[in-house]
């Protein structure tokens, strides 16, 4: 009785007659509702479940159902591109397939001081760092919203310490119904003299800094790369002669650990901590055409250091191209997905099943902040036609 | 004391719960069957479950799943307590995955049933109060609406497009790249 032909059944659809054998869907909302929930948070699933029926475009339409599908499923959140910086604006590009490949000018972002850097993408947010203003604005492209977070006094201008670097991310639990799920900054830095590394964090929830912690850190300061969140811990690689920095949040601890290689310079293009397999600190390093994964692990002493695990060789994955050595552009730190330079082709290469993605010539130089999220936007916030959602301060 | 061995008989045979369906239809359940449903442990810990439990929402063939689900569910429950005073045998944790496979297997045979019958159990496991349950259907559902047109999903569920032409232009306009 059903057609196969799409232009059919879409006129056959209307105004049908319902067969009466049909099961229909439940009459009460609320069920319809946690049915509609357990949708798969890829970008086409809301407008497609909108398109169906006014009853259905009404409940997936409602800000409270976006709200609880983000927090539904905030902790499978697809990879849905990344975002580079250029001068003073931020654009998004999307990595994913029709008919999830949400255009760039979804989420772009026009900062009016061409010196903003990304410092960090997590959990739906994005941490820009303005040195003209000492602050970090947070932004979160799905809903538009952007908050301003004022550094602590000790690394604003004439305070005794030098900011360095910052990761945003969201609060471990979930939030109360109907809110949103607080956000953390952690910021680290140095002393002037550069021989101790210090450390805070702020969260939205109480609106201040919590106090400054510190440990020695000789001649390894600064950070030029994102950091990488593995567990409860924020790794940052350290320059010039190469250290790893380790943040644990639920401890509120500093440490410095080694790095894999010895006595080598940190090259934030070759370099990057990252997620070892089956959990734990873990370490990517290309060198030529190689991509060796390292892991962290306790000897039967009790003494941490590093192992070689898997060695990829990207030349049996990848056409290499001629035009120039590969460089690590960015890392998926939840799906271990890489983006990587070949000549000046973008690749994704997943470091776990060694599945690559070919994406396309690169646009813009510079480090690729991969973006995952649960996109709910255009869906019931603010009804703009063109999906560019005005910035709300908060 | 042998007060005491008769009384735990009585209590034994007081953890027998009787469901009635909507067509009159009497099920014998064990209180650790019945209170997955938090309706009928509410009713037990009020002590008005005397007489039976009529559930005039359920029909006995519903209700028969339902408590099939609960069954199988009830002694997970209780071989998990059972087996977490032993976590640390090895022989205990191959148990535990080897359960929880059997458990897997038992509800993916279990949502084996058409939609009718499907849309009665997410009703049964909403009234019910059955949380595993209705997780369990309401997925069901979603999964089977994963990657299909608007077009397919009405045609599979018999939804009538109220949507008017402007506002379903308006829809495709507003989010074009989620129909490429």
């Amino acid at each position: 009785m059903s057609s196969e032909d799409g232009s059919n059944s879409m006129t056959g659809g209307r105004r049908r007659c319902i067969s009466p054998a049909a099961a229909s869907m439940p009459d009460v909302d609320d069920l319809l509702i946690e049915i509609l929930l357990r949708l798969p948070p890829t970008p086409s699933s809301l407008p497609r479940a909108s398109l169906v029926c006014k009853r259905w475009r009404r409940l997936v339409s409602a800000p409270a159902f976006a709200r609880s599908f983000r927090a539904r499923h905030r902790r499978n959140a697809p990879l849905l591109g990344f975002f580079t910086q250029r001068e003073s604006s931020i654009s998004f590009t999307s990595t994913l397939d029709p008919p999830d490949r949400l255009p760039s000018e979804h989420f772009s972002l026009d900062l009016d001081e061409d010196r903003c850097r990304i410092l960090s993408c997590r959990h739906g947010l994005v941490l820009i760092h303005n040195p003209m203003d000492p602050q970090f604005l947070v932004w979160e492209p799905v809903t538009g919203d952007l908050s301003h977070v004022a550094l602590p006094p000790e690394f604003s201008d004439g305070g005794s310490l030098v900011f360095q670097h910052a990761a945003v991310l969201r609060t471990p639990g979930d939030a109360g119904e109907g809110h949103s799920i607080p956000f953390l900054v952690a910021l680290v830095g140095s002393d002037r003299t550069s021989t101790r590394v210090f450390a805070c964090v702020y969260s939205s929830h109480t609106g201040a800094w919590g106090n400054i912690i510190s440990t020695a850190c000789p001649s390894n300061v600064p950070m030029y790369a994102s950091s990488t969140m593995i567990g409860s811990c924020l790794y940052w690689l350290l320059g010039p002669m190469m250290a790893i920095l380790e943040f644990d949040l639920d401890r509120c601890f500093l440490a410095v650990i080694d790095a894999p290689l010895n006595n080598c310079y940190y090259d934030v293009f070759q370099h990057r901590v990252m997620p070892a397999e089956g959990g734990g600190l873990g370490f990517l390093c290309l060198s030529g055409c190689n991509a060796q994964l390292w892991m962290r692990k306790m000897s039967s002493d009790g003494i941490a250091g590093w192992v070689l695990r898997r060695t990829i060789e990207l030349d049996k994955l990848l056409s290499l191209n001629s035009e120039g050595a590969l460089l690590i552009l960015g890392l998926a730190e939840e799906d271990n997905m890489s983006f990587l330079l070949n000549g000046i082709d973008v690749t994704m290469v997943q470091l776990g099943s060694n599945q690559v993605k070919e994406l396309f010539p690169i646009q813009n130089i510079g480090i690729h902040h991969p973006f995952a999220s649960v996109y709910t936007a255009g869906m019931g916030i603010c009804g703009g036609h063109d999906g560019a959602e005005p910035l709300h301060d908060t | 004391m042998a007060s005491a061995g008769s009384g735990d008989e009585k209590a034994a045979a007081a953890a027998m719960i009787t469901l009635i369906s909507s067509d009159n239809e009497k099920f014998e359940v064990t209180e650790a069957t019945a209170t997955l449903s938090q309706t009928i442990r509410h009713m037990i810990e009020d002590g008005c479950t005397d007489g039976g439990v009529p559930l005039p929402n359920v029909t006995s063939k519903i209700l028969a799943r339902v408590i099939e689900y609960c069954k199988k569910h009830a002694t997970a429950a209780a071989g998990e307590e059972g087996s977490s005073s032993s976590f640390s045998d090895a022989a205990f944790l191959e148990v535990d995955r080897a359960f929880l496979e059997e458990l897997e297997e038992f509800d993916d045979a279990f949502l084996e049933v058409d939609r009718a019958t499907l849309f009665d159990l997410i009703l049964a496991a909403n009234y019910l109060d059955i949380k595993g349950l209705l997780n369990l259907t309401c997925q069901k559902v979603a999964d089977s609406v994963k990657g299909k047109t608007p077009e397919q999903i009405r045609e599979m569920y018999n939804i009538v497009n109220d949507l008017t032409p402007e506002e379903e232009a308006e829809i495709r306009r507003e989010t074009q790249w989620a129909f490429e």
